[in-house]
């Protein structure tokens, strides 16, 4: 009898130190936009992917905390210092926020990084009747109508204008930038000839390209996408453009324990290793781009520095 | 000297509304390089607050009928909102069900003067209620 | 392919027995949740989505689908029983519907809710399989000129809305263009009136302002009338638990006006229920013969909005099957769960899944049906709720209140605002200010000034580019004329006057 209560004795205590963490609660995933944004999709996406290849012992759920544009789930997270059953799935403007909002006060230096999972490349697009055959041809017509071409995005902080921003310092160029708040109403804007041009994520637009109503110029990526093999990216077509960008990740909340941050590390190493993540990289035309999170923490700085720069020069205040 | 009617107070403090308006939006641009900036929208309708604001004073003056209020029931009022309030501050401590129960049976109470019986048996069905429909059958989260 | 070989693809589809089956849980599903005021159809499809894994494409469409239309007709109940709004399409409902079940004819008012919804959602449904594709691309030449007009003429209906004082509707709309400014500027980023509060940086939820000054707003003036313990009359009759013949006379032309507004609505991206609502009603009283009865409970005040957003569910679906760009925030969900499921909604959805468009549609048809039978057997029975002794029904409208807020947001934050717009509510009641056009601004501040600024960045800055497009032209016109309206009226007034 006590042979058998030492061996269990030895079993547990060897498995504690093997092991660290092991979740016993459901994982709360939470994402910064409604249901049906960006993040929320990837989020649910990933559940179901987390399930199917059975990665976690736990179910996990996704939360929305929208608001701000990130700042609200930021916060949130903040808030759970220690929660070891809870992560975030964050986007390009958990970083760019703090940088011009007073109110974002949770950057992402605040909460601990996992890891860097994609990188949402862009294609520049015009409507298919456009007199313009190449990005060339869009900026000598900008040249000649300085601030009258058009281009419809997201706010000033978002991609789109950051991209706008290095074509216009590189070009020597102008063009005027009208936000709209959905990517609908970009696309609707471009398609009933309001606006003359946009930078859109390649997914939004294979619909459109397919059916013929948009053409694309060039591609905001360092290489070529394969599904757009004939397209030339914004270096190959002669612009000396480092493209910024669109990332997602997950981070965790301040002050947990190594042993946690070792465990979701492992889980998000081996989901980018899947098949089926692979799949839903390649059919949403996104880039794996995993960092595990001592990379994401130096890409976190690097990033910030950069878009900083980018956002003062292009005349948006920052506060940081 | 007559009483300023009730339009009058409203319209003053509408205007001082219009006029913090208009005085914050006047430090943001105007209009910027591409278009009308965050100052261009809140500075006009500040303006028109401000000036209907003050239509409103001066037809309060002049208009010989002026309206009363009555005010002695507004007492109840701002009682069952204090109580709602008070609610509300202590949803974190005690959560919906005790706070909810506990503000029914105030205001069947006091507001209502019914017996207590009345009051803690309708208490205690609407709360039970509340706790059975939302988080058991449906799973919404109370506060 | 031609209409009719088309639908009787989709009746074929939408008929097997597990689709009918699908379609009656989504409707019913959708019918409870917009009964509850906060809990909404995105959300709900959301935390769906998983188990649609498990079904078909097809038969999961058609139950999401049931949940977004079933859930305009629910969201009338509570607006009508309590003056709650069981979402942001249902507040205009609420304005002749609540004052009918004041005087007891909440049944006619529910039965008159249901059967508008079903005439309008039918014809959204018509709409969308007829003359879908062109109208899309018609849709597309509407862009911010237009939109600014559209939201203008909205405003102007305020004139309608306003009761006796002008200058006090204006005011009231005037602090709605404000709270809708509260929060983050799209084109700059700024904070505009967030006091340093993080929670104000997206703005303030309409749901929150909507129920604090309608619902609790009412509570607290019926706790300065302190009358008694009278219940709001119930129904008594037959007269007054369904829609008389002379209700259905009376609303025959808001069931089309409803339809059609709501429609073509719906099928601007970027223009919602809330909006089509309004709209429908602002027309069904300038053509009426007798506007003074809106705002008193009037039947066709309440045919018309609840008409309008039963057809603009069919309409937000055409941007978003012809176009891949959602109507809505339910559309929005709707397309994620498309792509989630391997599809890739675009322009060339409907030929390339006839099956799912024309079992989507023909689903549609059966389920307005099936709502339509569900709603109106069970409009006694709620109206019943109303015998309750006003001391039950007001704690509860407290609680429901409560409960629907922080359904939608989780926050603490958004009760506090409940509470404070709730003394709003009772203040403007006393004071004598129009609530709805405070609504009405607060739903169309937000859109109108982005519609201005984006018009101007295209016009550079010229405002010209508002009268020189046709259809913003006519539209403003339009609403400088609904505009002019009471002033003819007053100079009318005061001629007759001077010649005495």
């Amino acid at each position: 009898m006590k042979k058998h209560f030492l061996c269990a004795v030895l079993l547990a205590s060897s498995t504690a130190f093997a092991q660290g963490f092991t979740p016993t609660r459901p994982l709360e995933l939470v994402v910064h936009t409604g249901p049906g944004g960006g993040s929320d999709v990837l989020a649910r996406a990933m559940v179901v992917m987390l399930e199917k290849e059975k990665l976690l012992p736990v179910r996990a759920q996704v939360t929305n905390k929208p608001g701000g544009g990130g700042v609200v789930a930021a916060a949130y997270l903040a808030e759970k210092k220690g929660e070891t059953h809870t992560l975030g799935i964050f986007t390009g403007v958990w970083l760019t926020n703090p940088l011009t909002s007073n109110e974002a006060k949770v950057s992402l230096k605040d909460l601990t990084p996992i890891a860097r999972l994609l990188l949402e490349p862009a294609v520049i697009a015009v409507k298919a009747d456009a007199p313009y055959k190449t990005l060339g041809d869009f900026v000598n017509a900008a040249k000649q109508k300085p601030g009258e071409l058009k281009q419809s995005g997201g706010s000033i902080t978002s991609r789109d204008n950051v991209v706008r921003q290095q074509l216009q310092k590189a070009t020597g160029t102008r063009w005027q930038f009208i936000s709209f708040p959905g990517g609908g109403e970009r696309i609707a804007a471009l398609l009933g000839g309001h606006v003359n041009m946009m930078v859109i994520e390649p997914n939004e637009a294979g619909e459109h390209i397919r059916a013929g109503n948009m053409r694309v110029l060039a591609q905001v990526n360092e290489t070529r996408l394969s599904a757009f093999p004939n397209v030339p990216t914004l270096k190959e077509a002669g612009f000396n453009v480092t493209p910024v960008p669109q990332v997602r990740g997950v981070v965790a909340p301040p002050g947990i324990p190594r042993e946690n941050v070792a465990y979701w590390e492992g889980v998000f190493k081996k989901l980018s290793q899947t098949e089926s993540w692979k799949k839903y990289v390649t059919d949403n035309q996104f880039e794996d781009a995993y960092q595990n999170a001592a990379e994401l923490a130096k890409f976190y700085e690097e990033f910030s520095n950069q878009m900083r720069g980018i956002l003062q020069e292009a005349g948006v205040k920052t506060v940081r | 000297m007559k009483a300023r009617s009730a339009d009058f107070w409203s319209g003053l403090a509408l205007g001082g509304l219009g006029a913090y308006i208009i005085a914050v939006a006047s430090r943001w641009e105007y209009m910027g390089q591409d278009g009308p900036g965050p100052g261009f929208f809140p500075l006009w309708y500040g303006i028109g607050m401000a000036a209907l604001s003050l239509m409103l004073m001066v037809s309060s003056v002049t208009d010989k009928s002026g309206s009363t209020i009555d005010w002695s029931g507004a007492r109840s009022a701002f009682v069952a909102w204090a109580a709602f309030s008070a609610m509300v501050a202590t949803l974190p401590l005690v959560g919906f069900v005790i706070g909810f129960a506990a503000l029914t049976l105030f205001i069947v109470l006091v507001m209502y003067r019914k017996p207590l019986k009345v009051a803690a048996t309708t208490a205690v069905a609407l709360s039970a209620g509340f706790y059975l429909i939302f988080p058991l059958a449906l799973g919404v989260k109370l506060p | 392919m031609d209409v009719l070989s088309g639908l009787m693809q989709g009746f074929g589809v939408a008929l097997q027995p597990l689709n009918l089956l699908w379609c009656f849980v989504g409707v019913v599903l959708g019918t409870v949740i917009g009964v509850m005021p906060g809990l909404g159809p995105p959300a709900t499809i959301a935390m769906l989505l998983p188990l649609t894994f498990l079904m078909n494409p097809a038969s999961a469409i058609i139950m999401l689908a049931g949940i977004y239309y079933g859930a305009k007709y629910g969201g009338s109940t509570t607006s009508i029983l309590l003056n709650v709004p069981g979402e942001s399409a249902s507040v205009a409902t609420c304005i002749d519907g609540y004052e009918m079940a004041k005087k007891g004819r909440a049944g006619a008012a529910l039965g008159i809710a249901a059967i508008a919804s079903f005439i309008a959602g039918t014809v959204g449904v018509l709409g969308l399989m007829l003359i879908a594709p062109p109208l899309a691309r018609v849709s597309l030449a509407f862009s911010s000129p237009e939109y600014f007009a559209l939201m203008a003429l909205g405003l102007a209906m305020v004139v309608l809305l306003g009761g006796d004082s002008m200058v006090k509707a204006l005011l009231a709309t005037l602090v709605g263009l404000w709270l809708a400014g509260i929060g983050t500027d799209l084109f700059s980023q700024t904070s505009r009136f967030t006091f340093g509060r993080m929670e104000l940086l997206s703005g303030i939820d309409f749901v929150v302002v909507a129920i604090g000054v309608f619902a609790i707003g009412e509570v607290l003036a019926n706790m300065h009338e302190r009358g008694g313990a009278t219940a709001i009359a119930a129904p008594k009759g037959l007269r007054n638990l369904l829609p008389t013949m002379q209700d259905m006379k009376d609303s025959r032309f808001a069931f089309v006006n409803g339809s059609v507004i709501g429609f073509l609505i719906g099928v601007l991206p970027g223009a919602g229920s809330t909006i089509a609502s309004f709209i429908s009603y602002g027309v069904e009283k300038a053509v009426s013969k007798h506007p003074e009865k809106f705002g008193h409970g009037a039947v066709e005040g309440v045919a018309a909005p609840e008409g309008a957003n039963n057809s603009e569910t069919g309409g937000a679906l055409v941007p978003m099957l012809t176009l891949g760009i959602p109507g809505s925030g339910t559309t929005a969900v709707l397309l994620a769960a498309l792509v989630l499921w391997g599809f890739k909604p675009g322009p060339l959805f409907i030929s390339e899944n006839p099956a799912m468009f024309w079992g989507l549609v023909a689903s549609m048809y059966i389920g307005n049906v099936m709502l339509l039978i569900l709603n109106l057997p069970l409009v006694p029975l709620f109206a019943q709720v109303l015998r309750a002794p006003v001391y039950v029904l007001y704690p509860l409208i407290l609680g429901i209140s409560v409960v629907g807020v922080y359904s939608t947001s989780g926050s603490l934050f958004d009760v506090w605002l409940l509470a404070g717009f709730g003394l709003l509510g009772y203040l403007m009641r006393k004071l004598d200010f129009p609530s709805a056009p405070l609504i009405l601004g607060l739903v169309l501040g937000g859109a109108m000034e982005r519609a201005l600024r984006q018009s101007l960045m295209m016009s550079d800055g010229h405002l010209s580019i508002l009268v020189s497009r046709p259809v913003s032209a006519v539209m403003l016109s339009l609403a400088l004329l609904i505009l002019l309206i009471p002033l003819f009226g007053k100079v009318n007034a005061w001629r007759l006057k001077a010649l005495k």
